[in-house]
């Protein structure tokens, strides 16, 4: 690894995450909900009553929501909740904690089409289920989380000069919203995956960067964002190579290849893939070595699989470990 | 006059390739893909490498590189790749379109500089 960067390693042991709001007004259940998001990779995030729209309007990874039906001033008023978040964000599922039964078939048929299932406390473990089914439905490799987060950091290390990386734990949203105002978008394909990566970050982090000499632009350009644009591309290029070269198998040719639109509201900052897929995703904070007082710069990275995901047949390329140390250097013919 | 142009769709490449060669003493012009690689190899013949990307607008790199030898009949500029790109068909391929070597981004200055001096004569 590079001298220029000092990075901070994702631990051996690799465990996907979720981060969930929670709705719910009883302490001794929430005690309950939070040793069951514990035991399954859930982090919960617990949100008063008067502030949900504005926390949903303000976190744009949540993988889903845990509601008390009774949450709120009255018996029905998680009901009234619930449509108001269907409304301002149907990509959420919506797990419905009851006090008497564990299903949703009493409610009316618009109550039951906000919610993914319904569980009540004392039986939570059946919640398991339905996260697999609305969360934890795709099964990433180890390897592949590992290699993703190993091979990003490389590239981050090569664009940023003198900076300190951190990577979270991977986590796994729904959630369809932007990170920031600079987005860039590659499609990945090979014969076990076909999807996009998304890099995504802010521009005012990214062009103190450049003012600080810290990217490979001229800081007398750290007026233009063409070359903020530039800094985010070539690492998403970088990237998308080394992914490619790392994890083989090339996309087949022979057949027909299936494309659906990707539809980008700039309004809502909201981008769909056609699909409701969870997305893989990871969370990349560099900090600023010499200038402790600047802010840190954040780089979402997220992977859609919405056209193939198949990882009986994910591989990795033996040689591509090598690779990784190598690259750079000239291979003469 | 150029020693070595730089064709790489991406500025911030063209900007940390360009930098550091020129820091290092060397002559340097840019295109931002093949299409515009090959007018600037046909303008300037005092072009002695190449350094060049591969996934680009317009004209990917191996095209050009195989155009320089075709369509502009120079046999004598040598041409490295610096790309993402590491897989043997396509090394295969620019092996075949005479290229000199292969670099996989990132590009690492000092891992280079012995050889694109010697390449370009200094």
């Amino acid at each position: 690894m590079d001298a220029n960067i000092t990075e901070t390693p994702m631990p051996q042991e690799i465990k996907i995450v979720s981060k969930f709001l929670v709705l719910d007004d009883d302490q001794s259940c929430r005690d309950q909900i939070r040793k069951f998001c514990d035991e399954n990779n859930l982090i919960p995030l617990k949100v008063q009553a008067d502030n949900v729209m504005g926390v949903l309007k303000s976190n744009v990874d949540l993988g889903g929501i845990l509601l008390a039906e009774n949450f709120g001033s009255d018996s029905s008023s998680g009901l009234q909740l619930a449509h108001a978040i269907h409304a301002a964000r149907p990509e959420l599922p919506i797990f419905l904690r009851r006090e008497s039964c564990e299903y949703l078939d009493d409610l009316a048929p618009q109550d039951q089409r906000l919610f993914a299932s319904a569980f009540m406390v004392g039986n939570i473990v059946h919640l398991r289920a339905a996260l697999d089914e609305s969360i934890f439905s795709f099964a990433y490799p180890n390897v592949l989380v590992r290699g993703i987060s190993e091979l990003t950091t490389a590239a981050l290390e090569s664009q940023f000069i003198n900076m300190k990386s951190e990577v979270e734990a991977p986590y796994i949203v729904r959630d369809k919203l932007i990170f920031g105002e600079i987005f860039t978008l590659i499609p990945v394909e090979n014969n076990w995956c076909r999807g996009y990566m998304m890099l995504q970050s802010e521009e005012q982090s990214l062009l103190e960067l450049v003012k600080f000499d810290r990217t490979h632009v001229s800081a007398d350009k750290a007026d233009n964002f063409r070359g903020l644009n530039g800094v985010l591309g070539e690492i998403t290029n970088l990237v998308w190579g080394a992914f490619k070269n790392r994890y083989s198998g090339v996309a087949s040719t022979d057949r027909h290849l299936s494309q659906v639109p990707i539809v980008i509201n700039h309004l809502h900052r909201y981008i769909s893939f056609g699909s409701d897929n969870p997305q893989l995703c990871f969370r990349y904070t560099l900090t600023d070595l010499a200038h402790a007082d600047a802010s840190p710069l954040v780089i979402n990275q997220k992977f859609v699989f919405n056209l193939n995901w198949n990882p009986d047949d994910f591989s990795e390329n033996e040689t591509s470990v090598e690779d990784l140390v190598s690259a750079g250097e000239l291979d003469l013919f | 006059m150029a020693q070595i142009l730089v064709v790489d769709d991406s500025a911030t490449v063209r900007n940390e390739v360009g930098d550091f060669l020129t820091t290092s003493g060397m002559s340097v012009s840019f295109a931002v893909d093949g299409r515009d690689g090959l007018a600037k190899l046909k303008s300037d013949p005092s072009i002695k490498l190449v350094v060049c990307d591969i996934n680009m607008p317009n004209m990917d790199g191996l095209t050009m590189a195989e155009k320089v030898r075709s369509e502009l009949q120079n046999q004598s500029v040598s041409i490295i790749m610096l790309t993402t790109e590491n897989s043997p068909a396509m090394k295969e391929r620019g092996k075949a379109a005479g290229i000199k070597g292969w670099i996989v981004k990132p590009f690492k200055g000092d891992a280079v500089l012995p050889t694109f001096k010697k390449l370009v004569g200094v």
